[in-house]
């Protein structure tokens, strides 16, 4: 079983609710690290114009490329949910490797931040959330209930297949584990 | 339960959004952990990005933690730490100077919304003790909103005169003027409801200078508009709805005063203009044709929604932006009906109303003074470094020689923040309440550690409105030697030899607010205070939205309007007598100052908006690296201003006219319409030593002028930009 987001696009106001609450349940001070991230988009040309965002963590890949990029086999893939996973007790850090997961990530998802030899760090999808059956912490923090979560398959079912929007290209070799509904 | 166990405690943020969100507080060891959102029955409450990062502005190594006396220039920044005696000894010692030296008056007392919709804590504390002390002077105006109050109580008689949020997706069509609730918040899960009129195939359109994240996510169609100018496009509306026979006349003649006097000055009959699309054109930089198109459907797809709030009434002539856009909801008869609006000042009549928060407090806090001691003449928000500077001499009421600040950071938030610092060099003694170093605490002669919301108990409603509360628990101790205002000033009111002063515990306080709100409400019933402070969230049950003016237009006849009229006042009888220049009985678009055909776009050619930013809630929390991390402050410029002047994304830029200059990263954009730039207010002044702010803070620019009302024209300005060094 895979777990992976829906993202609905078009209600998306670009607030940052989700970037924030997942900085604050994770802890994260370091403000170059971005475990879930939002990437605006502006199109077009006065007055015709389009602005969209994409509100991007780790999308769990199916075949993640991190993986198999990893020199000391630091991410694993949990068979039981399809979350990825750093050891970070593993991991080499950013100075003793030259962060081949990260280059190999199609989306940039691999975070090290600006520390001596900070461990990779990843999206965890909240797995102590889920441990107590609560969702991963942006989802329940979108003000504008943008976001769903649970198996993929499931997803696909109740909001069909679009796996693209401007911005976002599925990678074929990967195969994220997202689906979306467009603005545009 | 032990102590060491981790538990969840409910608050909010009290800060001047308009919203209220619940914040869910986990706290371990007297230490707040983490922050979660609303995650109970009903329409849940969810925080935006500011409440989620509140606990990096609890724990920031920025707070200030001791009470403070000034070492270097004011400006400076350089305190020397002195404990509470002496801090309140000094400053009951320089009121006592102050009045005894000069008068009461002498001593200005600028509290204003750094705490809102908060029944206790808030700046009603200094309120109370000043008007004790014997007088003082006080400020009046609001940054936000003046223009839209004073239009709702002329042409309603009353500020509750808006509807629940979740009527939005019951209109037809809805137009969003000059309004941006995804960044401004405005209410709580108003973006909410727009998203599912939209997902309801409802037509929205944005009438804006700039492409907002609203226009983006809500929107049709955007109208780009020119700024000060909405009132033109309005009139012009009211002209093709007269012209095309699509207004409601019934409506009119039977609930309204004075359209005939509206209808002869939009026809021309006296002043030969009739107020056509063509010439709203040449004004607003919006096309005729998409002005008759916009009068059509709005008229035509009833019930229509107009929603806005502040912003283009932030402008020289504001109040005829909301006296105008409020006819406009009467002649479509688009009042006291579901999916309508009166497209006034927003509050619905549900839960606590404005009574029960400010006034109630303002009740109790200030019950049993002497009356004349509050009867002391205002100064305007706009006016204050004015009347410093110029004092009686200049026609103001008083000699200021004192400043008390509280709840507020006017060096950066009202206009004009170089003639600010100028005015604040000149006084005898500045003494500050306030939790970091801001522009304005840098002015203090004491400066004083005022504590969060965390670390004390109050409750807070939706100043604009809503169907709920919410307790806002005391979540851990104090931290440092901060205090509460109300703490603070009880040990002021010690030393000053005042008694009763606060004779209550904050627990018996707000046990008594909330005792007497129950006779200000008709939503009852409320529970009780034990068991409100328990569940931290009161959410009122209601069966369908609330609507304005219901039983106005029902049964008219037994439910007159709060004016003078018992009618909607177009024409206001008010008004004429009022007899003030500019300030017309009829809505009426006035040429502003600073527009573009003020002969100072010859130096100054851009008009500025400034806007709010969604990192942070005016000037607060614009030191939180979590929350300044996430966009740039930057200056939005059309691309083809950029270009005439050799600017490219990214420059710095210096922007400028005669009140200041300031430096700023530009953003070269589609989302605005050319001619004007649009800058983020709330970013914190930081004046370098050539007086150029380093900051960017939009007062800097602004002129410290008010509309005919009162309204703050933050959108009335213009500037100069050019390409700076990086």
């Amino acid at each position: 079983m895979q777990i992976g987001f829906y993202f609905d696009q078009s209600r998306c106001t670009g607030c940052y609710a989700c970037v924030i609450a997942c900085r604050d349940w994770h802890d994260i001070k370091d403000t170059s690290i971005e475990l879930r991230k939002i990437i605006p988009l502006e199109q077009g040309k006065y007055p015709d114009v389009k602005l969209s965002y994409i509100s991007l963590s780790c999308n769990h890949c199916k075949t993640p490329a991190c993986k198999e990029a990893c020199p000391v086999e630091a991410i694993s893939k949990r068979d039981e949910n399809g979350i990825m996973v750093v050891d970070q007790n593993v991991c080499l850090g950013k100075d003793r490797c030259k962060m081949f997961c990260k280059e190999a990530c199609p989306y940039d998802a691999p975070q090290f931040g600006e520390t001596e030899n900070s461990k990779m760090q990843l999206c965890t999808l909240c797995t102590d959330r889920l441990a107590e059956n609560k969702n991963p912490v942006c989802v329940d923090a979108c003000p504008m209930r943008a976001f769903d979560f649970g198996p993929i398959d499931e997803l696909k079912k109740k909001y069909g297949e679009i796996k693209e929007v401007p911005g976002f290209v599925h990678s074929k070799q990967t195969e994220p584990s997202i689906i979306f509904k467009p603005r545009y | 339960m032990s102590k060491n166990l981790e538990k969840t405690i409910i608050s909010s943020c009290p800060h001047d959004c308009g919203g209220r969100c619940v914040l869910k507080v986990h706290v371990k060891n007297n230490t707040i952990t983490k922050i979660e959102t609303d995650d109970g029955e009903g329409t849940q409450l969810r925080a935006c990005a500011r409440g989620r990062a509140y606990r990096q502005r609890v724990y920031s190594p920025d707070r200030l933690k001791y009470p403070m006396k000034r070492t270097g220039e004011r400006g400076e920044g350089k305190f020397k730490r002195i404990s509470w005696d002496e801090a309140l000894e000094k400053v009951s010692s320089e009121l006592i100077r102050i009045k005894e030296t000069y008068a009461p008056e002498a001593i200005l007392n600028i509290s204003y919304s750094g705490n809102t919709g908060t029944f206790l804590h808030n700046q009603l504390s200094l309120f109370r003790l000043l008007t004790m002390f014997g007088g003082f002077t006080p400020i009046w105006g609001s940054a936000s909103f003046w223009g839209s109050l004073f239009s709702s109580e002329t042409t309603f008689g009353t500020v509750t005169a808006g509807h629940t949020g979740d009527d939005i997706p019951n209109a037809k069509y809805i137009i969003m003027w000059g309004w941006n609730p995804a960044e401004t918040v405005q209410k709580t899960n108003t973006a909410h409801y727009l998203s599912q009129a939209k997902e309801k195939g409802i037509k929205i359109v944005s009438i804006d200078p700039r492409f907002t994240d609203s226009a983006a996510a809500f929107a049709n169609q955007w109208i780009p508009i020119r700024p000060g100018t909405d009132t033109a496009m309005i009139i012009a509306m009211a002209y093709v709805m007269i012209i095309e026979n699509l207004h409601d006349k019934k409506f009119l003649e039977k609930y309204t005063t004075g359209f005939d006097k509206f209808e002869a000055y939009v026809l021309g009959t006296d002043d030969k203009q009739p107020k056509t699309p063509a010439w709203a054109e040449t004004i607003t930089g919006v096309k005729a044709e998409t002005i008759e198109k916009i009068a059509r459907q709005y008229a035509g797809n009833k019930p229509s929604k107009i929603l806005t709030l502040g912003a283009p009434g932030r402008t020289a002539f504001g109040e005829q932006f909301h006296r105008s856009l409020s006819t406009l909801s009467a002649m479509t008869g688009n009042i006291g009906v579901s999916g309508g609006e009166p497209a006034a000042f927003g509050l619905p009549a549900v839960g606590l109303q404005p009574s029960a928060g400010t006034g109630l407090i303002a009740r109790q806090m200030t019950g049993n003074l002497p009356e004349g001691a509050r009867q002391r003449p205002a100064l305007h928000i706009t006016k204050l470094w004015d009347a410093i500077l110029k004092g009686k001499e200049g026609g103001y009421p008083a000699d200021i020689k004192m400043a008390y600040i509280t709840n507020g950071n006017p060096v950066n938030q009202f206009m004009n923040s170089n003639k600010a610092v100028e005015a604040l060099k000149k006084l005898e003694t500045i003494v500050v309440h306030e939790q970091f170093m801001t522009p304005t605490a840098k002015y203090a002669d004491i400066l004083l550690p005022v504590n969060t919301q965390f670390e004390r108990n109050d409750i807070i409603r939706p100043w604009q409105g809503g169907p709920y509360c919410i307790y806002m628990n005391k979540i851990i101790d104090s931290l440092y030697e901060s205090k509460s205002d109300l703490e603070i000033c009880t040990g002021l009111a010690k030393k000053l030899g005042l008694s009763g002063y606060n004779e209550l515990t904050e627990d018996e306080w707000l046990r008594d607010f909330w005792e007497a709100a129950k006779d200000m409400t008709d939503s009852k019933p409320l529970p009780d205070y034990d068991t409100f402070k328990k569940e931290g969230v009161f959410k009122i049950k209601t069966d369908k939205p609330v609507i304005a003016f219901e039983k106005e237009i029902k049964d008219p006849e037994n439910n007159p309007f709060p004016t003078a009229s018992g009618k909607i006042e177009i024409y206001s009888e008010k008004l004429k007598e009022r007899n003030t220049p500019d300030l017309p009985p009829i809505p009426m678009y006035i040429e502003p100052w600073e527009g573009k055909n003020d002969p100072l776009t010859k130096k100054y050619p851009l008009q500025l908006v400034s806007t709010h930013s969604k990192r942070r809630i005016h000037s607060n929390m614009d030191n939180m690296p979590w929350l300044n991390s996430l966009e740039p402050h930057v200056i939005w410029i059309n691309s083809t201003d950029a270009e005439a002047r050799g600017i490219v994304n990214g420059d710095n830029a210096l922007v400028f006219n005669d009140r200041g200059k300031i430096s700023i990263k530009v953003k070269v954009t589609e989302r605005i319409i050319p001619g004007v730039v649009s800058l983020g207010q709330g970013a914190w002044y930081s004046p370098d030593k050539k007086g150029i702010d380093r900051g960017g803070c939009a007062n800097v620019l602004l002129k410290d002028e008010h509309s005919p009302a009162g309204a703050f024209c933050s959108n009335t300005c213009l500037v100069e930009i050019e390409k700076g060094e990086d």
